[in-house]
């Protein structure tokens, strides 16, 4: 007589196996017994399954103690335990994704071992979470038994077990490693139960289970974090899902508190920003991306602004050039306790932010704010003082570190008279200083500053504004919204259109076609000589880019930020160079790793109730074209706008992974989780409940 | 006279419910709603009481009572009715699955319903004998197949609600772990309700249905969504108030999920129209109640 | 004492009225009641009791009657109920879970013919069925045996020596709706003469327990053995009770049997309930004209007498069970646990079928089963002896 016991879990077909096995020698003319321990057979609880196989008729219906050959079928059982009884000269089989290697306990024995769980999910048996293994099982177990790949094939189809089953078993029963361990076999005893045997009426019954279910699980659950894709995208490197979260939750002086630690200007970037976190937020996918620009500006404008530090250390920087990248310099070195110079050539602080942004886009008290927070700190600013560059070698001398950000100052032109430079234009705006009543105007270029000329001088009386671009509006650089803005307000776009010649209230134009890209990775516009065209015009604006002014040279303490050195063209961009100048020149920069960037696939969007975003309210463009008054005025709920905030691969404490775990074993204490491993079930729950990517199951 | 032992869980880990088990989840909701009025549990046989484990372990940390099949509303009565008479705070729920409420048991639960008994019963339903193995019950719903109907039942899904709505009991609702908030809300209604409460809770049960068990809640979340499962309350058998609506979502998006629908004889669009008729009557009712 | 005139109904209804309102002082009493012939008027009486703390609850069915008294019991409270016949086959399932749950449930059982065809007279078959239910059985024969034997069923039961439910039968319509003069307990003296009701393995939040969850063969065992060990207690702790009787209401209730003239008998009869009564006359009568006769009447059916019951038969050579009642396939169930008492194979013994289906018992038919016995010389199968009506 032939006995075999069979240990595996709930769900697995350890059961069915015996059968199957008990019906292979049967096949052969065997007499033979197969069945299972029937207790609370849950999916997950150790199981085990008998086999009897015999020449005689077997009366024998006793569990087996003493079995011949041992098979496992889930991993996680393998241990000494599985020779309880077990005869030195039989074989132990074992599912096992491990190479048969000197197990201790099965020192001297016969194995053989295949991975039968993987085999199962390739071809597709049980579900993802309980892949059934018997049939897998049985090829290799027919292996080490001597039965042949015709017997087992016949063996499958006369229970149905065909197809995938097959295929499984066949591929089992080749690749199933035999090996005989070196060494003395470990003999086992089967273990006897323990003595004091419990009543109904004992007085200390009701104690806990002792199972830990930890061990059922295959695979466990993770936190992890990734990075957001808005704090990924963001040029001033601000913590947004940060500030969101505290938004969110009301805390409108703590999100400031945020902002405040990468960013002097939250007010402005709140307004102007082309938002590179909002396009690449990812509820887009579910319905629109967080509005997180006027969040910004909310949290800016109402919260209560921290109390500034005065400097504390002996060292002085000097900071030329007040535009965004300059006041962030001079933000964040002040803050690490520097004294800081800053200098400024025009007669007002603040570059591009005072004389590049017109007012309806930027209102200068919110610039003054900002700048004014900034100065607090104990910075000194000196305007009408340009310095050239022996100044700035003198300044190298007489300061610990000089920041050159003195922006773009030249501006790209083309060979045309009588036209005016946009950046110019602007400043006369600023200045209140141009009147354009009545006349046409044209603006060539496609950026920000060509459509604020453009609804500046809508503003300024103009009979009529075009834009003339020389690609599409789609290669626009400018912010979309403000494009839009623009066309609602009455300002014409001419696409594909390049300015010639423009004289006696008449501009000569050509048309262009797109042909190869260029080196900005956009179409070049080849002009089309038979295209030519004029439009009347009385101003000609040109806004086609502007420079740096290189005759600044670099020294050991002279660094150089914002578009001065990057041509990056945004607020943002300029706000980080200057705190990345204020680390490096503080010893405190530190370039950081960062985990990956969060996309849709990482969340799960089913979790999340569609929600419109709350938009801006604009005032309607045929008031607002008439004067220079803000045309935003922001977004009243900034709280609940920021609660759409999806926390891409950022836990936020929601909760959901704990309140939906059936077992109860992952807790919350502070803002810390803890998984209790002795007792997940590894079921799945909580990483398919957590909305945004942060709990996933990992194999063990 | 109670002594609350606060710390102690309902359902303590180490209890052998299968991973992923919706019952489980309902155990842990109940527990929440219920952390200062612990409860008495009166299970019959089921998969709740095998949840115990063996003797002298329990997985249930509150005072539990083991009950003959069709027999928890009766064995749940005593234990009620003996608290009642010694002003024992405690209440006294029954925690039971669907073959013991709508088949052997509804007898007995009929009787205590009319007597308005004040017990709290919940039924967790997973739509089979799971216990047994996976047979048929009266609530498995039209088209699924069970050990007992291989080709997927012929009959439609018995409605407890409206059963017990008809004994005019104080409250009645169903319950789903897709909708934590709805569901807190409803025990905590139950808590503080006198008389006879009934609770249905569909319970994902992934091994009866062939789902995956990461997928139980969404499961849960789709038969609310596309209908099938309403969420509705139904105070003294005639006020009805209806908490989710059908969003479109499609029946078939939910059967896809589940092997026991794989190779069924259910016809989605007559079950559409199905489920549509029972929503008029919840409509017309929410309409009657307001 | 104060006498009355009454049916066994009414006298079994008092009497579990006096015993629930004496657990007052405790966690009180409850019980559920379900109706069937014969025993309709038990219910309807603890149905109009203003219980100072207790609650009979009218159930739909007597399977959810058992499991009220169940789950009362289980919470502290004395639990009682009644049945009969069929209402006794529905229960099954609850009367065996009450024994294995140890709890002191008292249940009045109202014999009468299991059906269908529907039969509503006396049989003990229905009680009998129930026999491997860990329970304790005592057929009473007089409204007094009833109403006495109730009163000791709850102290027994309570014991926590014992600690197992305890069935009392009376005859259906015979005892149960038959008028008789009884002395009726009263309220004082049952609270003197019961201690409160206290279930050690009671629900408590203090401690919490799971009761009846999945349990191994190896504590199976020790529960089943410890049911058999509490049911060896019975004895003693039955000669206390009835002793603590005795000193508070000055009687002396029947114990396990009693036995009348076996002293010298060659030939003893065994019966119980109302038959038994019967069966005294007819002693009586053979006796006064010399015969040496005796007779038994076993009133504990469960735990089974056997040692009494054999010291009692003592030298006598024949001995007949009347059964009323019979296991199909076997004989007579009272013919059956009396001969696996009996070791002694020299003794003739013979099983009498009479009264199945509510046979009317008289003098005449025991005078013709006496004369069969002591001419035998040899038993035979079960003997169906036949009955007029």
């Amino acid at each position: 007589m032939i006995e075999m016991t069979l240990y595996g879990r709930g769900g697995q077909g350890g059961v069915t196996l015996a059968k199957l096995i008990a019906s292979a020698w049967f096949a052969r003319g065997k007499h033979a017994q197969a069945f299972g321990v029937y207790a609370a057979e849950r999916s997950g609880a150790p199981i085990q399954a008998y086999v009897r196989v015999d020449d005689a008729e077997i009366t024998n219906h006793n569990q087996i103690r003493k079995p011949d050959h041992v098979i496992v079928l889930d991993p996680t059982l393998i241990g000494g335990t599985i020779l309880s009884g077990a005869s030195i000269d039989g074989w132990i089989i074992l599912n096992t994704p491990q190479q048969v290697r000197a197990w201790d306990a099965f020192s001297g024995r016969r194995i053989a071992a295949i991975d039968a769980t993987a085999i199962a999910i390739r071809h597709g048996l049980g579900t993802r979470t309980t892949p059934i293994v018997n049939t897998t099982m049985m090829g290799a177990i027919a292996r080490a038994f001597g039965f042949s790949l015709d017997e087992v094939r016949r063996l499958l189809n006369e229970y149905g077990y065909g197809g995938a089953n097959l295929d499984a078993a066949r591929e089992a029963f080749d690749s199933v490693e035999i090996v005989k361990l070196d060494g003395e076999p470990l003999i086992v005893k089967s273990t006897r139960p323990p003595a004091p045997i419990s009543s109904l009426l004992d007085p200390d019954t009701g104690k806990p289970p002792a199972i830990r279910t930890g061990s059922w699980a295959t695979r466990r659950p993770q936190r992890r974090t990734l990075t957001p894709p808005c704090n990924a995208n963001c040029p001033a490197g601000n913590d947004v899902q940060r500030f969101l979260d505290e938004a969110a939750r009301g805390d409108y002086d703590r999100a400031l508190a945020v902002l405040l630690e990468t960013s002097p200007l939250p007010g402005v970037c709140g307004r102007v920003c082309p938002a590179p976190c909002m396009i690449s937020c990812n509820r887009h996918a579910l319905d629109e991306g967080v509005n997180v620009r006027d969040i910004e500006r909310f949290v800016a404008d109402h919260a209560n602004w921290p109390d500034p530090v005065t400097p504390w250390r002996r060292e002085r920087a000097a900071i030329v050039g007040s535009g965004p990248a300059g006041i962030s310099a001079a933000y964040h070195l002040a803050r690490s306790g520097w004294h800081v110079a800053l200098f400024e050539s025009s007669d007002e602080l603040g570059g591009v932010l005072r004389h590049g942004i017109p007012d309806y886009r930027l209102p200068k008290d919110v610039l003054d704010r900002e700048l004014g927070f900034v100065l607090m700190h104990g910075v000194n600013a000196y305007v009408d003082s340009y310095i050239n560059a022996p100044a700035v070698d003198a300044l190298a001398d007489a300061y610990d570190a000089v920041f050159v950000a003195t922006g773009l100052q030249s501006s790209r032109s083309i060979d045309i008279a009588n036209a005016t430079q946009g950046i110019e234009f602007l400043d006369r705006v600023h200045r209140h200083d141009v009147v354009l009543t009545g006349q046409r105007v044209i603006v060539a270029g496609g950026g920000n500053t060509a459509v604020d000329a453009a609804r500046s001088a809508l503003r300024l009386g103009a009979a009529s504004v075009r834009i003339l671009y020389r690609r599409t509006r789609a290669e626009m650089p400018a912010i979309r919204e403000e494009i839009d803005a623009a066309l609602e307000e009455g300002v014409v776009l001419d696409e594909l259109a390049l300015p010639e010649r423009f004289d006696a209230g008449r501009l000569q134009c050509i048309r262009v076609i797109l042909g190869e890209p260029d080196s900005s990775g956009r179409r070049r516009p080849i002009p089309e000589p038979s295209s030519r065209f004029t439009i009347d015009c009385d101003q000609l604006i040109l806004a086609l880019g502007q420079e740096a002014d290189r005759s600044i040279a670099g020294n050991a303490n002279v660094f150089f930020g914002g578009d001065f050195a990057t041509s990056d063209g945004t607020v943002a961009a300029a706000i980080g160079s200057g705190r990345r100048a204020a680390e490096v020149i503080t010893h405190r920069f530190a370039p950081t790793e960062r985990a990956r960037i969060a996309t849709t696939d990482d969340l799960h969007l089913n979790l999340f109730e569609h929600e419109p975003r709350h938009h801006a309210l604009a005032v309607p463009p045929d008031l607002r074209r008439h004067n220079f008054l803000e045309v935003h005025a922001g977004i009243e709920d900034a709280s609940a706008e920021a609660r759409r905030c999806l926390s891409c691969g950022v836990c936020n404490r929601c909760d959901r992974c704990r309140d939906h775990c059936p077992d109860g074993i992952l807790t919350r204490s502070g803002d810390e989780y803890r998984f209790d491993y002795d007792y997940c079930k590894g079921c799945g729950v909580c990483a398919s409940e957590c909305p945004r990517g942060v709990v996933v199951m990992e194999e063990i | 006279m109670s002594t609350i032992i606060a710390d102690e869980p309902l359902l303590r880990p180490g209890n052998t419910n299968c991973a992923g088990c919706g019952m489980s989840i309902g155990l842990q909701w109940l527990d929440e709603a219920f952390a200062d009025h612990r409860p008495y549990l009166v299970i019959p046989a089921a998969c709740a009481i095998v949840t115990a484990g063996a003797f002298p372990t329990t997985a249930y940390g509150v005072p539990t009572l083991a009950s003959t099949f069709a027999s928890a509303s009766a064995y749940a009565t005593g234990v009620s009715v003996v608290a009642e008479l010694n002003g024992d705070p405690h209440p006294t729920v029954c925690w039971a699955g669907d073959g013991g409420t709508y088949d052997i048991g509804v007898a007995s639960l009929s009787a205590a319903a009319e007597r308005n008994e004040d017990i709290l019963y919940i039924c967790y339903d997973n739509e089979i004998y799971g216990n047994t193995g996976g047979q048929r019950s009266s609530a498995t719903p039209e088209g699924a197949m069970t050990s007992t109907t291989p080709r997927g039942k012929a009959e439609w899904k018995k409605d407890m609600v409206a059963i017990m709505a008809a004994h005019r009991i104080p409250y009645a609702a169903t319950l789903s772990v897709a909708h934590r908030d709805d569901f807190l809300r409803k025990l905590r209604v139950a808590r503080e309700t006198r008389g006879f409460r009934f609770l249905l809770m569909l319970s994902p049960c992934p091994i009866g249905w062939k789902s995956s068990s990461d997928e139980s809640i969404e499961l849960i979340d789709l038969a609310v969504r596309c209908g099938l499962f309403p969420l509705y309350e139904v105070h003294d058998g005639e006020r009805y108030t209806i908490n989710s609506r059908p969003d479109g979502t499609d029946l078939r998006e939910y059967l896809a999920r589940q092997r026991r629908y794989a190779g069924t004889s259910l016809d989605p669009e007559v079950a559409r129209v199905k489920i549509e008729k029972q929503w008029e009557f919840l409509e017309v009712m929410a309409r009657l109640s307001s | 004492m104060t006498l009355t005139l009454c049916t066994g109904n009414y006298a079994a209804g008092h009497t579990l009225a006096l015993a629930g309102e004496a657990n007052r002082a405790a966690r009180g009493c409850c019980g559920g009641a379900y109706p069937i012939t014969p025993q309709t008027e038990i219910i309807e009486y603890l149905r109009a009791v203003a219980f100072t703390k207790g609650r009979v609850v009218p159930v739909e069915s007597e399977h959810s009657a058992m499991g009220v008294c169940i789950g009362a019991s289980i919470a502290g409270a004395r639990a009682f109920t009644a049945s009969s016949s069929n209402g006794l086959a529905y229960m099954t399932e609850n009367v065996f879970a009450a024994g294995y749950y140890r709890l002191p449930i008292v249940m009045i059982a109202v014999n009468r013919t299991l059906g269908p065809p529907w039969n509503i007279w006396v049989d003990q078959g229905d009680s009998l069925a129930l026999r491997d239910a860990p329970w304790l059985q005592f057929y009473c024969d007089s409204h007094q045996d009833l109403v006495d034997t109730i009163a000791v069923a709850f102290r027994v039961a309570e014991d926590l020596r014992v600690l197992l439910p305890v069935m009392v039968a009376m005859d259906g319509f015979i005892t149960s709706h038959t008028n008789m003069v009884v002395d009726l307990l009263d309220q004082e003296r049952m609270d003197d003469y019961l201690p409160l009701c206290n279930v050690p393995h009671q629900l408590r939040h203090s401690h919490p327990t799971t009761v009846g969850n999945l349990t191994w063969p190896r504590e199976t065992e020790r529960h089943r053995r410890d049911i058999q060990e509490a049911m060896e207690r019975v004895p003693r702790v039955l000669d206390e009770a009835i002793g603590e009787f005795e000193a508070v209401f000055g009687r002396r209730v029947a114990g396990a049997i009693e036995a009348e003239e076996t002293g010298d008998a060659e030939t003893i009869l065994i019966a119980s309930s109302t038959m038994a009564a019967t069966l005294r006359h007819v002693i009586r009568a053979r006796r006064a004209r010399g015969e040496r006769i005796g007779m038994i009447r076993i009133k504990q059916f469960r735990p089974f007498p056997r040692a009494d019951l054999v010291r009692a038969i003592g030298n006598a050579k024949r001995v007949g069970v009347l059964d009323r009642n019979h296991s199909p396939g076997s004989g007579g169930i009272f013919w059956s646990e009396v001969a696996a008492s009996l070791r002694d194979a020299s003794v003739l013994l013979q099983n009498y079928i009479a009264g199945i289906g509510g046979g009317d018992v008289t003098p005449e038919t025991i005078d013709a089963i006496a004369d069969d016995l002591t001419r035998r010389t040899a038993a035979t199968d079960p003997v169906w002896q036949e009955i007029a009506v």
